[in-house]
């Protein structure tokens, strides 16, 4: 088992240059990226027989609109190695127009659906994924709903449907 | 025991209505949409303690088809309204449906863009259940208010 300081320092030492804050809060670590390395930091942090984290335990955005972060959205991944009992959080930042991030789903076959979740709540689309569309929204809904800038009560999908009266249901 | 030995070698007359409507109302089928908890209150209906069919609408199919009450109970989303829809129309006439809980008749707590808010602005519902769930009572209640809907009805009505 690598403590939190170890895993941070390895990273901070292979991808200096790409990490833009670590942190180690509450005993958990976390690691912020820009978002053009994470497959590589991933397969670092998979392969490395130190850190061998080969358990993708989630994946999932986040909307930073108004919460300062680097860039409006983020990708988060929490890694578990069960080899050595550690975690670390890792999060790639993602700007606002240009919603779009490296899938890893050849590291990790699990995820596939949840990245497919992420580009259905938030837009983000993940390059070279193999299947990407929608999963929990209808395929022809229009919008992201977990963006924070999403109106609750939607913009009238939950309204379109056709009304069936009594008379033409006969 | 029955009725026959009080009758003896009688006839009985009455209107063709009335004996259409007699053996509806106490032969329904219901088709169980369930989605949500309210289901299971509407399999605690079912099972012996409630037992629906005392009310002669133990028959539940899960074939559109082969029923003629549907039992929306629980919320609606936006990917299941076409299918309820589809549903819907599947059934032969005469129908009839009974929207069951807070959140099928009018989205209960749930003002999201993805729960349809009350299931009557897309489909003809005869009978709101109110409750959170409801308690087996209540739907019983609608049950029979169905039963009553169905003995004021003319049979010319349904082609
Ligand atoms: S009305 Fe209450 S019990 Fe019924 S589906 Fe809605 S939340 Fe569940």
């Amino acid at each position: 088992m690598a403590t939190n300081e170890e895993i941070l320092k390895k990273i901070r030492e292979k991808f200096g240059d790409a990490v833009l804050e670590t942190s180690d809060a509450l005993g958990e670590a976390a690691v912020s990226v820009r978002r053009d390395v994470i497959v590589d930091l991933l397969k670092f942090l998979r392969e490395d027989p130190d850190l061998a984290f080969d358990f993708l335990m989630d994946l999932c955005g986040v909307d930073y609109l108004e919460m300062g972060g680097f860039e409006r959205f983020a990708v988060v991944y929490h890694l578990y190695s069960l080899k050595h009992n550690h975690r670390v959080r890792v999060k790639a930042f993602v700007p606002e127009n240009d919603p779009r991030i490296d899938s890893v789903t050849e590291l990790w076959a699990a995820a596939n659906w949840a990245e497919r979740e992420v580009y259905d709540m938030y837009g983000i689309e993940f390059n070279n994924h193999p299947d990407m569309r929608r999963i929990l929204c209808p395929d022809d809904f229009v919008g992201n709903p977990l963006r924070k800038d999403f109106p609750l009560q939607g913009i009238g999908y939950r309204e379109s449907f056709e009304k069936i009266d009594r008379e033409s249901a006969q | 025991m029955g009725i026959e030995s009080k009758l003896g070698d009688n006839i009985l007359t009455t209107r063709i209505d009335s004996f259409i409507n007699w053996a509806r109302k106490n032969s329904l089928w219901p088709m169980p949409f369930g989605t949500a908890c309210c289901a299971i209150e509407l399999m605690a209906v079912l099972g012996p303690k409630y037992d629906l069919a005392r009310f002669g609408a133990e028959a539940i199919r899960f074939s559109p088809r082969q029923s003629d009450l549907m039992i929306v109970a629980g919320r609606v989303s936006i990917k299941m309204m076409p299918v309820l829809q589809k549903i819907y129309r599947q059934m032969p006439e005469p129908k009839w449906v009974i929207s069951m809980g807070a959140c099928a008749s009018s989205g209960g707590v749930f003002d999201t863009y993805s729960t349809i808010q009350g299931i009557d602005n897309f489909i003809p519902v005869d009978v709101y259940v109110p409750g959170c769930p409801p308690r087996p009572e209540t739907l019983i209640d609608a049950v029979m208010k169905i039963q009553k809907k169905i003995e004021k009805e003319r049979s010319a009505q349904y082609r």
